[in-house]
């Protein structure tokens, strides 16, 4: 898509010019986190796409998440909302507090990656402009019940948000939190792309559920990155219903022995919607769990590429790990794109991965229309049933009361 | 199974090499002149000389794939290597015209001569040409055409020249447009409707000169309703450089016709063996490919089936070893393009050593379709610590009623099973050995049975050293 940015030479971010003006407005931060920027800035100017096909963008319309077209950045400072919180076991704040009042806290973003599954050049112009974002980091020991809420904007009129969350959950203790990605009306049109890094010390747990429900007219990058220390446990359940075109790249990296990762998706598809999901589930030392299930129901035109692949390195003997894709093609239009990889240089694992995709079951269809259930209605009740296997993975009855209601009222519309 | 002392295989598979004077020599490395060479050396008439040149341009065009295979590839240096050879002889008609030397590496090969008598009909393929060709006059009389390229497109235009070059185009990728520009060697075969081959065709195929690539060209057009069983087998001398195997088979089943195409592969630890092999599928016929990969530095080979026609179906059944320096890069691709088709895939694979094996595969369903079925399984056997394998495929499903399953797991023999066995006696190699050949039994059998034995052999043969 070079040659489409090249060709309308419309974007904003095409001048230098862009960045110097964004970096004078912001000079208030510490230098270390300037420099930070300028060479992430640097890194998205310099790069070069092969010549040759990029497999980490088989199958996906790449043009439709280029950021060629957009006009501005949104200079909205209230994008990212954050409960409110009673426990003083946590520091949980938004990015530009953080700058301000504990920037050594932050120092480790610097050192940060991103899951490199394609999208590198967002990435790194995220890195570079990020103006909002939380950061939460648990004190040793804390455990903490109360789900921490956070609520994302999608600004309006076709301008975009960068964001840089980041979540340290120091070792013993564990946290929820629950993220939400909303849009201010349903017609405006808005961009968003953000980075959240997430590391987890020994024995720490962390349960994370994303719920994303932005109106359609918008164009999503999410960029995941997990690392995952001795012991620890991690459940990240995202729940992706709205948005035109979102691109979720995810990575869980397993650097401590016998650490545990489960990764949970859904996402239903309507209209034009496409939702183009890569993951990695990368396993560096012994011992270690990675279970992943990725469902995707898709009605009208709508499209899901799932690319994952399950990384086993020389040294991580006694691995299990797990990767499964199912899809339910509710209509003859839909499209579902399955990419399940595996990569096993050690010996003494489990690995398996499958993936099917398939329409409703006649039989189970017939079931309920001779107990008189309208067509509609049956489909919408296999189709929640189908995708509940995920939502229930929230383990909250509240939210996921929540989710299953906006699934039922797209289904409505 | 009792046969199996009937014939002695070459156990020191390929360390061994016999000098023969080459009467036809292109030399080395790769430009138009070579080909107009292979096409002047061969008489061919000016269309296939021109379809030649113009696969030799898209091969230089072409880039080297390695942004998904691996970059190993790139030690491939098409300069070095000899494109044509020949014995400068005719296809022989009966074994006394055979001259003596190839006759002795036959012999190593372990063709046995009771197996000559009872085949179908033998085409041996020494170097480039077909060295000895016996086909049994019945065959004939059936209308069975089963010749070279060269005699293919000469002899029979009206019948070849139409699918030439169709089900895999020059362009498809590097190496065939590779194989298009100077293929000799090879088989073209045409069923006639009807006409039900109760044995198997067969072709041993052998490298014998120094950094020579082989390109060896297949075309089987099995005509309505008829029916056939293709089998090759090959195994090359040990050389210090490398050398380059490309070929390209093509196979079209008209309606309702059969055909099944079984490959061993043997090649020494040298040998690129870079493979397109496609197949055309229309109404209920049905193409199987059986695939056995066990020699070669790196197989790529991915046999696909276009299922064009109504109620088609496809099958590949593949079996993968790769030891230690060796990389088997095999898969199997299914193209849905008419209703209620179906394919199935079922690859095993085991790694020993330091050897990787992947598994690639592509299946697509496009959304004007109805009620196509797809059964995907991978199995992989991982034996050494170092031992390494990936599995990549590629799911595109739309349209009503279509389905799709795809499973893939990986594994190890287990200690306890290891120890079960050698508590009853059985060394550790022997029951390792065991286990392996457990593990590809259920595909085994799918061989011909003188095939599954000699294969059972050669997987003991790689086993032999890889534990303890």
């Amino acid at each position: 898509m070079q040659t489409l940015q090249e060709s309308t030479a419309q974007s904003i971010f095409d001048t230098d010019q862009f960045f110097s003006t964004f970096a004078s407005e912001r000079s208030w931060e510490p230098g270390w986190l300037a420099d930070h920027r300028s060479d992430a800035w640097e890194k998205f100017r310099k790069f070069k796409e092969s010549p040759l096909k990029d497999e980490n963008w088989r199958f996906s319309p790449k043009h439709l998440f280029s950021l060629a077209n957009i006009q501005n950045l949104s200079s909205g400072k209230d994008l990212v909302q954050l409960g409110a919180i009673e426990s003083d076991q946590a520091l949980f704040q938004n990015l530009d507090k953080m700058i301000l009042d504990f920037p050594n806290e932050l120092s480790t973003i610097t050192e940060q990656k991103g899951p490199d599954l394609g999208a590198t050049q967002t990435y790194c112009l995220t890195s570079a402009l990020a103006d909002n974002g939380f950061f939460l980091g648990t004190r040793k020991n804390a455990e903490i019940k109360d789900p921490f809420v956070i609520e994302h904007k999608i600004p309006k009129d076709g301008s975009i948000t960068f964001e840089k969350n980041v979540i340290h959950i120091a070792p013993f203790s564990s946290a929820v939190v629950f993220e939400f990605i909303n849009s201010g009306d349903s017609t405006s049109r808005g961009n968003a792309s953000s980075t959240l890094n997430v590391t987890l010390g020994e024995s720490a747990k962390l349960v994370r559920v994303l719920v994303q429900n932005a109106n359609t007219n918008t164009t999503l990058h999410q960029f995941e990155n997990f690392s995952l220390g001795r012991d620890s446990t991690l459940r990240n359940v995202t729940i992706h219903i709205g948005a035109s075109h979102c691109r979720s790249e995810t990575k869980g990296d397993l650097v401590g022995r016998g650490a545990s990762f489960e990764n949970f998706s859904l996402f239903m598809g309507s209209g034009n919607q496409l939702f183009d999901q890569r993951t990695r589930q990368v396993h560096s030392s012994p011992d270690c769990t990675s279970n992943l299930l990725s469902k995707n129901a898709l009605n009208d035109q709508a499209k899901s590429i799932f690319s994952g692949l399950i990384k086993v390195e020389e040294v991580a003997s006694n691995t299990n790990a797990y990767q499964t894709n199912r899809n339910l093609l509710l209509c003859n239009d839909a499209e579902a794109d399955s990419l399940p990889g595996l990569e096993i240089l050690a010996n003494e694992v489990k690995c398996s991965h499958g993936a099917t995709t398939s329409k409703i079951d006649e039989q189970e269809l017939f079931y309920l229309l001779s107990r008189g259930i309208p067509l509609r209605s049956a489909e919408k009740l296999i189709s929640l049933g189908f995708l509940d296997e995920v939502i229930e993975k929230a383990n909250n009855e509240d939210l996921i009361e929540k989710v299953r209601a906006i699934i039922e009222s797209k289904f409505d519309s | 199974m009792i046969q199996a002392t009937e014939f002695d295989i070459d156990t020191e598979k390929g360390n061994f090499r016999f000098d023969t004077d080459y009467a036809f020599d292109a030399g080395v490395g790769l430009n138009p002149d070579v080909v107009r060479y292979i096409s002047n050396a061969k008489e061919e008439k000016e269309w296939i000389l021109d379809f030649r040149l113009k696969a030799l341009d898209t091969f230089l065009k072409k880039p080297l794939p390695t942004h998904w295979a691996t970059e190993d590839l790139k030690n491939i240096d098409f300069d070095v290597i000899r494109y044509y050879l020949a014995k400068g002889q005719k296809p022989s008609r009966s074994w006394d015209d055979v001259p003596e030397d190839v006759k002795n590496t036959f012999e190593r090969l372990g063709i046995p001569e009771q197996e000559r008598k009872f085949l179908a009909g033998v085409e041996a393929q020494f170097d480039s040409e077909a060295a000895y060709s016996n086909m049994k006059e019945g065959l004939e009389k059936e209308g069975v055409i089963f010749v070279g390229p060269t005699e293919g497109l000469r002899d029979h235009p009206e019948i070849f020249k139409k699918w030439f070059g169709k089900v895999i185009p020059t362009s498809d990728n590097k190496f065939s447009a590779l194989n298009s520009a100077v293929f000799s060697g090879g088989s073209f075969i045409y069923i006639p409707p009807g006409v039900k081959l109760k044995q198997p065709l067969q072709a041993y195929f052998r490298i014998n000169a120094e950094n020579f690539g082989q390109f060896e060209r297949t075309l089987i057009i099995a005509d309505e309703g008829s029916e056939v069983t293709y089998m090759e087998g090959c195994t090359a001398p040990k050389f210090e450089t490398s050398t380059l195997h490309s070929a390209v088979v093509e196979l079209v089943a008209l309606k309702g016709a059969k055909i099944q195409y079984i490959t061993v592969q043997n090649w020494s630890n040298n040998v690129y063996n870079l493979v397109t092999k496609r197949a055309m599928a229309e109404e209920e016929a049905e193409v199987r490919w059986i695939d056995c990969n066990i020699g070669s530095r790196l197989t790529m080979k991915y046999p696909g089936v276009i299922l064009r026609g109504r109620k088609a179906r496809g099958e590949v059944l593949s079996i993968a070893l790769a030891n230690s320096g060796q990389h088997q890069d095999t898969g199997a691709k299914m193209v849905h393009a008419a209703e209620e088709t179906s394919s199935n895939i079922i690859a095993k694979s085991i790694s020993i050593g330091t050897g990787r094996s992947s598994y690639r595969g592509l299946v697509r369903m496009p959304k004007h379709l109805k009620n196509c079925k797809n059964n995907t399984e991978c199995d992989a056997l991982l034996i050494n610590s170092e031992s390494q394998t990936d599995t990549y495929p590629a799911i595109t499903v739309q349209g009503e009623g279509n389905s799709v399953q795809h499973e893939a797991t990986v594994s190890k023999v287990s200690a306890d099973q290891i120890f079960y066995m050698q508590q009853r006696g059985l060394s550790e190699a022997e029951a390792m050995s065991l286990c392996v050949n457990g593990f590809v039994n259920d595909l085994i059998r799918e061989f011909p049975m003188e095939y599954s034995v000699e294969l059972k052999r050669l997987i003991d043969m790689e086993m032999e050293g890889s534990v303890g």
